[in-house]
């Protein structure tokens, strides 16, 4: 078991958390499967000890006569009522406490996710805090929200494609829409799903771990591969982590990739195999990812953003400087 | 036993006259097409595996040339040899339709229970003859349309075995014939059920009331009118995304659409991709207690029979698949949490699916309890039989974390819901599927299927079916993602990709581990050994007719006097009492 969950290399279990809702998420996760350990095993145990005691030999008959089993119906009590706690303790508050309290309209930020196929578009409202409209008949490779570029509310409006740029320790408003198919926006480290749904917009809103900048969070996620072990699909989406050196020579220097496609990548990890290289330190190149959960075509596997969390005072200064480009260059 | 019968009998006068397209082909006997049905479903069964042995090369090598038969795939589906995303998610969406729709049900219901079905309440046919075949046929157009698919431009339907709108509706032509396939299917589904209630209802023997017919027919019963109820709503469904497709129609279409940065110039716009979801999963969960109920009917016909005493519980058992199948029609939205359901219709939806897990750990309770103070016989039906239990109870368990919503925020369209239904209905329905078949082969031949090719069959296809699906509840914890042409494209998946090696290499050799099956099929049917009628000493009335049976199934119809498992009776000579038979006083 444990050899299983080592082999993900990815938090043992569930992914790394980085939201403070998530928790309660993972509580019910755990708490649920333990339960059902917990069932399964002494089922199990009764389940061979009749096979064993039971079979089929001579001067053993079958007797006509059920047991009169009442701890069959204990049992069956038992798991219905924790299967009403689940429900009525764990899952029911979380839900209502992931779905009823959006955060005060002047205490978040509020970002626009317009999804299509097969990009994450993520329109802020810039310094002004208004959105500027659009209109899609003004969509276009460049405009990609079709956003009314004239309008004054506009003028400092941030748009940014498969980026994702957020502040730490504040409340996060998002509204989900799409353009053309049903997506799914999954934030599997925040513990964030939501489809988003064309003709619909349906808001969701979580709050970054104080500590989770990406600066932060990509040493933690920090792993060593035994060169034996290395197989570039595994490692494709990560960096060394420090300088690797056979015998004083730099053979991979801190934060170089690990080849771009199979092909090179191959080559490289042959190459440092044969200059006697034992392990491999890595992290990921970027450890937070939104994807899409939900089949929306042949490209929907690259669909996926990358999020840069900051500090507040970093994330101003981001939403200064990209509003200020987007003036410049109209055109975007 | 009465091993021996003579050919002549009362009922089937004309069925040695008729010429062999009658006879076989377009036959009205429920043998032939319950024969028919099992023969064409365990075809699309390989064929539907086949198309995940290859997406598992995809998954396990991403990018990487398909061996052997890579060269051989149209650019469609493969450049090069390595499967494309089209192809994959093409591949994907008709591996679970020929799954469910073409392989699975028809052989739970098409066939087990066309065969089994009027010979377990002494019926010399079914109700309506020609609305049975009717029903083989349509079936099999259906799954022709499905099968040309794959050949038309643009490649068969690839927007998922759900084909949620307005994905569908911007596909290919693909998506077409398989709503015209959904049709021709849905109609064959509601002429068998029609006709499977009609018969159990009205042609039972004298003295088989209700409460001594065998379990397996109850669940037929329960079945038949699922099937009856929730299919017509998908009918409709697929009615209306064919006209949204066709006829420029905005049933599921809302407005201001940009496709491909084209705005969509829709006539009315308006429509809601959510309606869609919600009659699909009207139909679609009670489908998934049509895939369960006959695979719980066929392993409890034969535990009964193999543990020697009564089932525990029976009228539990029946009591639990009437619950069940009605409870199975207001848990549809469970599979919809993520489609931004607030707490009022989530909190109703997670408590039914609460709720539904009660009868089924009730049936399952049962049949184990049944073991205890049982005379095991450890046969090749039996330890399918037995394989299922423990499979099935995977299968359900795993379902909580998913049927309540907050749990369902992580695991969501993750490999931890594919885990989580192949459980119960890989190891669970295929294996009591496979149980049924070395279970009434004699029945159906006259010959036994071989016990140690049935054992080479059954154990390293008990191995390999977990190496499969187990690592899949790890790799969905990890957060991997279902229907992902290359997993390794993202870190969770990247991450977890030596599990998925795991997987792909797991079904490779579950594939070879069928080889016995599939000699000992063909070997047993020519040269298995001669048995006669009764050959496991059972009690049910099938076993009163001859094997195989005769056009009319009986001899004699036959009247019932007691209950379906009475079996180790103290005081009498035989540790059985069939049915049929009147016991002394």
């Amino acid at each position: 078991m444990n050899l299983l969950l080592a082999s993900t290399q990815y938090g043992s279990w569930t992914p790394p958390l980085y939201s403070d809702h998530g928790g309660s998420i993972d509580k019910l996760v755990d708490v649920i499967h333990v339960f059902m350990f917990v069932i399964f095993i002494p089922w199990a145990i009764f389940f061979g000890y009749c096979l064993l005691n039971f079979r089929a030999r001579p001067g053993h008959k079958a007797s006509y006569l059920p047991i009169k089993a009442k701890v069959s119906k204990y049992a069956e009590v038992a798991v219905a009522v924790f299967e009403a706690f689940l429900l009525l303790g764990m899952s029911m508050p979380v839900w209502a406490e992931y779905k009823n309290n959006p955060p005060a309209s002047d205490q978040r930020l509020d970002i626009r996710v317009v999804s299509q196929q097969f990009q994450w578009n993520f329109h802020y409202a810039g310094p002004d805090g208004k959105f500027g409209p659009t209109n899609i008949k003004l969509v276009s490779a460049s405009n990609p929200i079709g956003l009314v570029e004239d309008d004054a509310a506009a003028a400092d409006d941030i748009v940014r494609v498969n980026e994702c740029h957020l502040p730490v320790d504040k409340p996060i408003y998002m509204r989900l829409t799409s353009m053309d198919v049903i997506h799914s926006f999954d934030f599997p480290t925040m513990r964030v799903k939501q489809d988003a749904i064309p003709g619909m917009e349906i808001p969701i809103w979580f709050r970054v771990d104080k500590s989770a900048t990406t600066d932060a969070i990509r040493p933690q996620m920090k792993m060593t591969v035994p060169m034996a072990k290395a197989e570039w699909y595994k490692i494709r989406h990560h960096v060394a982590a420090v300088d690797h050196k056979v015998k004083d020579e730099v053979v991979l220097a801190k934060g170089a990739d690990l080849g771009v496609d199979l092909k090179k990548g191959n080559e490289l990890l042959d190459q440092l195999r044969k200059k006697g290289l034992a392990e491999l330190t890595l992290e990921p190149r970027n450890p937070l990812e939104i994807v899409c959960a939900q089949l929306c075509g042949n490209s929907h596997f690259k669909m996926k953003a990358q999020v840069m969390t900051h500090t507040e005072d970093e994330f101003k200064k981001w939403v200064a400087e990209s509003s200020k480009k987007q003036k410049l260059e109209t055109d975007f | 036993m009465s091993g021996h019968h003579d050919h002549s009998h009362g009922h089937g006068d004309h069925g040695h006259d008729l010429p062999f397209w009658r006879k076989y082909i377009f036959s009205v006997d429920h043998k032939v097409i319950g024969c028919q049905y099992t023969f064409t479903a365990l075809l699309f069964l390989f064929f539907g595996f086949t198309l995940m042995m290859i997406m598992r090369w995809q998954l396990a090598y991403p990018g990487q040339p398909i061996p052997f038969i890579g060269k051989y795939l149209s650019d469609d589906i493969a450049a090069d040899g390595v499967l494309v995303g089209d192809g994959y998610n093409a591949f994907g969406a008709m591996h679970g339709t020929i799954m469910v729709f073409l392989a699975i049900v028809p052989l739970g219901v098409g066939g087990f229970g066309n065969y089994i079905l009027p010979l377990q309440i002494g019926a010399p046919d079914m109700a309506f003859p020609k609305l049975n075949m009717a029903s083989y046929w349509v079936y099999f157009c259906g799954g022709v349309t499905m099968i040309a698919s794959f050949f038309i431009k643009g490649g068969a339907a690839a927007s998922g075995w759900t084909s949620y709108p307005p994905l569908s509706v911007f596909a290919s032509s693909g998506q077409t014939m398989w709503l015209w396939g959904m049709v021709l299917l849905i109609t064959s589904s509601l002429l068998g059920s029609v006709n499977f209630i009609v018969t159990t209802v009205q042609m039972r023997v004298k003295g088989l009331s209700f409460f001594r017919l065998p379990f397996f027919v109850w669940a037929q019963l329960v079945t038949s009118f699922l099937l009856l109820l929730a299919f017509p709503p998908l009918e409709a469904a697929g009615v209306l995304q064919l006209m949204d497709r066709l006829a420029g129609t905005s049933f599921f279409m809302p407005s201001g659409l940009v496709y491909a940065t084209e705005p969509q110039n829709q006539l009315a716009g308006g429509g809601s991709p959510l309606l869609w979801q919600h009659l699909f999963w009207f139909l679609a969960h009670p489908e998934v207690y049509v895939l369960i109920l006959p695979a719980m009917g066929i392993v409890s016909e034969i535990i009964a029979t193999n543990t020697r005493k009564p089932l525990w519980g029976y009228k539990s058992l029946v009591y639990s698949a009437i619950f069940l199948g009605f409870m199975s029609f207001i848990v549809w939205a469970h599979h919809m949490f993520m489609t931004g359901m607030g707490t009022t219709l989530s909190t109703f939806f997670q408590a039914t699916t609460m709720i539904i897990s009660v009868p089924s750990v009730i049936i399952l309770t049962c049949l184990i309890l049944s073991l205890y103070g049982a005379s095991i016989r450890f046969n090749v039906p039996m330890l399918f039989a037995l394989a299922f239990l423990p499979m099935f109870a995977i299968g359900g368990l795993t379902g909580l974390p998913l049927g309540l919503t907050a749990s369902d925020i992580h695991l969501h369209d993750t490999y931890y819901v594919i885990g989580h239904f192949h459980y119960v209905v890989a190891p669970g329905t295929i294996f009591a599927i496979f149980a049924g078949i070395y279970y009434w082969f004699p029945k159906v031949t006259g010959r036994k299927m071989s016990e140690f090719l049935g054992k080479l069959h059954f154990w390293p296809s008990f191995l390999f079916i977990n190496a499969v699906f187990m690592p899949m509840f790890f790799q969905g914890m990890a957060g991997l993602l279902r229907r992902q042409y290359d997993q390794t494209e993202q870190l969770h998946g990247a991450v977890a990709h030596g599990l998925t090696k795991m997987s792909s290499y797991g079904a490779w050799l579950l594939a070879i581990a069928q080889l016995p099956f599939i000699i000992n099929f063909f070997y047993s049917m020519f040269a298995g050994k001669k048995v006669g009628a009764n050959p496991w000493e059972s009690t049910t009335l099938e076993w009163a007719a001859p094997s195989p049976p005769p056009h009319g199934n009986f001899d004699k119809t036959p009247v019932v006097y007691c209950g379906p498992y009475e079996y180790s009776v103290p005081g009498k000579s035989k540790d059985y009492c069939p049915q049929h038979v009147a016991q002394e006083a």
